[in-house]
């Protein structure tokens, strides 16, 4: 199971791939769209962990673009805003939509749920 | 100028809450980061109640992360504080400088969003003039939005306040796609903002950018 995470907030993203490592979960992580696209040339991954703003390139574009290369991958999103009925119509491919800041075991079980392993 | 913010009818209102929405949005993503680097302290004094050696400069990092995102926490609610205390009086002395520093600060979120960068100039003496701050900021606010709606990925939009001829002037430069934004491409509220202060706006194609003309200066 490989998981890449991609966040232009670097401090949230660095710090979120070190605590999954930690839980021996194979993780990268991307501050940019295209340093993204870079690491899924190198890495097979399972699951995506989406910003839904980004500079640039907003979550939702970002996932169609990998969904495109990588048919396979599951998608989760992370937002700043309020509420994650704000976009559970944006994206029926969308795994599960979490509210930052997120408590660790959350993401895990819905990565672990995305990826049917629970 | 009660009557005039009745006449913005929800434009204002419009305004006041794409600020809060992008204040709390960048709130989220400060108290993200807190949480994160909370939550590797716990991992850490976990691993080493375990026997593992604690590295002093991993924690180090985490402190530093902590307090760079209290500073950056306190400079978000300081402006979203004078941006919310802008409607305690309908006219104020107003140092342009200043208050186009504010809405740029409060707009950078948008405008990295398109990957542009907001730079005030600021006047090599203050611009100051009486004016009704919040319609001020809405009319910046709304300005900003069509120059980065037409500027693009990469560029820097500047505000550069002038005094000219007893004249305060907001110049919005570096605008790239004057020519196919405009007319159409102001949002909708400038103009009953331009009324309601007395102000007026006028493209310049060939500089590429939008001057503000807000009043007599003090």
């Amino acid at each position: 199971m490989r998981i890449l995470l991609v966040d232009d907030e670097t401090e949230f993203v660095a710090t979120l791939a070190e605590r999954l490592s930690l839980r021996s979960m194979a993780v990268d992580y991307a501050t940019t769209a295209q340093e993204a696209l870079a690491l899924i040339e190198e890495h097979a991954y399972d699951l995506a962990v989406l910003d839904m703003k980004m500079p640039g390139t907003s979550g939702l574009e970002l996932q169609s673009t990998l969904k495109e290369r990588c048919p396979a991958m599951k998608f989760i999103f992370l937002t700043g805003h309020g509420s994650e009925t704000d976009y559970i119509t944006g994206s029926s491919e969308a795994s599960s939509y979490l509210v930052k800041p997120v408590a660790i075991d959350i993401l895990i079980a819905k990565i672990k749920e995305a990826l049917g392993k629970w | 100028m009660t009557a005039q913010y009745d006449a913005l009818g929800g434009s204002g209102l419009q305004f006041f809450g794409k600020v809060s929405a992008s204040v709390s949005h960048e709130l989220k993503n400060v108290l993200a980061i807190i949480n994160e680097n909370a939550g590797l302290l716990e991992d850490l004094t976990f691993a080493a109640r375990r026997g593992s050696p604690i590295d002093p400069d991993r924690l180090e990092r985490a402190v530093q992360n902590f307090s760079k995102q209290i500073r950056r926490a306190d400079e978000i609610l300081r402006n979203m504080n004078r941006f919310a205390h802008s409607v305690d009086q309908f006219e104020a002395p107003v140092d342009l400088g200043e208050l186009a520093g504010l809405v740029a600060q409060l707009a950078g979120r948008k405008a990295a969003m398109g990957r542009i960068q907001l730079e005030t100039m600021p006047p090599s003496q203050p611009v100051v003039l009486n004016t009704n701050p919040f319609l001020v900021e809405n009319l910046i606010w709304l300005t900003l939005e069509f120059a980065i709606a037409a500027t693009a990925a990469g560029g820097t939009i500047g505000l550069v306040p002038e005094k000219s001829d007893g004249a305060v002037l907001l110049h919005i430069t570096g605008i790239s796609d004057m020519a196919g934004s405009l007319p159409g491409g102001m949002p909708a509220g400038h103009e009953e903002i331009l009324a309601a202060l007395g102000a007026t706006m006028s493209p310049d194609m060939a500089g590429s950018r939008v001057t503000l003309q807000l009043g007599q200066a003090r």
